[in-house]
């Protein structure tokens, strides 16, 4: 019985370990948290804007979607209305972004009635095919950009915004 | 393209494509009867002025509003105004205004007249639709333009 005796010191030590390995963890847990938080963060739905277009209307003819997200401007907050072009090739959602590679002006799908089955900038007539490449001779330099698509209980939901894969 | 550092970076670079500015027209009134009016027509005019830079950005460069008190003589601002945008490359200029009284200036090419839209009591989606009416109604005019004195 005397063999597991504690001694006054003994118990102190251990009790003192105790309460400040408490402490410690107290104050390094909330500090591996910041640090491993990026990859806690949920990324799949959040991402993307519901549209109020569904996704059984659309069909091989691209048609203009828009939608609505709020922007941070500094201390400013707006709602900003952007549009994609989207169309099926299959049963596959493609979204394109309307943004000429140009300088920037909005295409319209057969906007040059000449050329009704390509998308037409009116600013200086630059032109893209339907998959987005831009037709050479015409002013813009590169293919038009794409979004990521889904569709979210029969809408289309538009996604981020990234250069042309079709192409 | 807007008037701000960024966008004029570009524009200097780009002068041959963007050969248009658009001044948007607005008078001041400031009396207690006329004051909603005129801040009604002026949100209009900025919003359409907003959705006209996005549609055409790489070919216009949209001024911030030449804002004026009622007692303006017209003649003489838009003398100086057409004076100022003479010294630049710009070939074509419209002048987007929703008061009435630019009609009678005669010397001012390209004035575009609207009739404001009280657009501030109306929700979202509606008046989204409007604008882009009268969006409809204004691009032809520029695209007129530039097709026929290209």
């Amino acid at each position: 019985m005397s063999n597991n005796r504690v001694s006054r010191r003994q118990f102190l030590g251990y009790t003192l370990t105790g309460v400040g390995g408490f402490m410690a963890a107290g104050m390094l847990m909330p500090m591996v948290r910041f640090a491993v938080d990026p990859i806690l963060q949920q990324h799949d739905a959040g991402d993307y804007v519901l549209t109020d277009q569904a996704a059984a209307d659309i069909t091989e003819e691209p048609v203009r979607v828009d939608f609505t997200f709020e922007q941070v401007d500094a201390w400013y907050t707006s709602e900003v209305t952007n549009s994609a072009w989207v169309y099926k090739e299959g049963d596959k959602l493609i979204a394109l972004s309307p943004v000429c590679k140009h300088l920037g002006c909005t295409v319209n799908w057969g906007g040059d009635p000449e050329q009704p089955t390509q998308f037409f900038c009116p600013c200086h007539a630059g032109r893209y095919e339907k998959n987005g490449q831009n037709i050479p001779g015409t002013p813009p330099l590169g293919p038009l950009d794409e979004y990521d698509v889904q569709e979210q209980d029969g809408f289309v939901a538009i996604g981020q915004v990234k250069p042309n894969t079709l192409v | 393209m807007h008037f701000n550092s960024k966008d004029i970076d570009l524009y200097a670079s780009q002068k041959d494509y963007v050969d248009t500015a658009v001044v948007p027209l607005i008078e001041l009134d400031l009396t207690a009867s006329g004051m909603k009016a005129s801040a009604g027509a002026s949100e209009y005019l900025q919003s359409l002025t907003v959705i006209l830079e996005k549609q055409f950005k790489g070919r216009i460069l949209l001024l911030p509003p030449i804002s004026y008190v009622r007692a303006t003589d017209r003649t003489e601002l838009g003398d100086q105004l057409k004076k100022e945008l003479s010294e630049t490359g710009f070939k074509h200029i419209f002048y987007l205004t929703t008061d009435a009284k630019w009609r009678s200036v005669e010397d001012l090419d390209n004035v575009l007249w609207l009739p404001a839209i009280p657009t501030g009591d109306m929700d979202q989606s509606f008046k989204k639709s409007v604008m882009e009416d009268q969006l409809r109604q204004v691009l032809p005019l520029f695209t007129k333009e530039w097709t026929h004195h290209s």
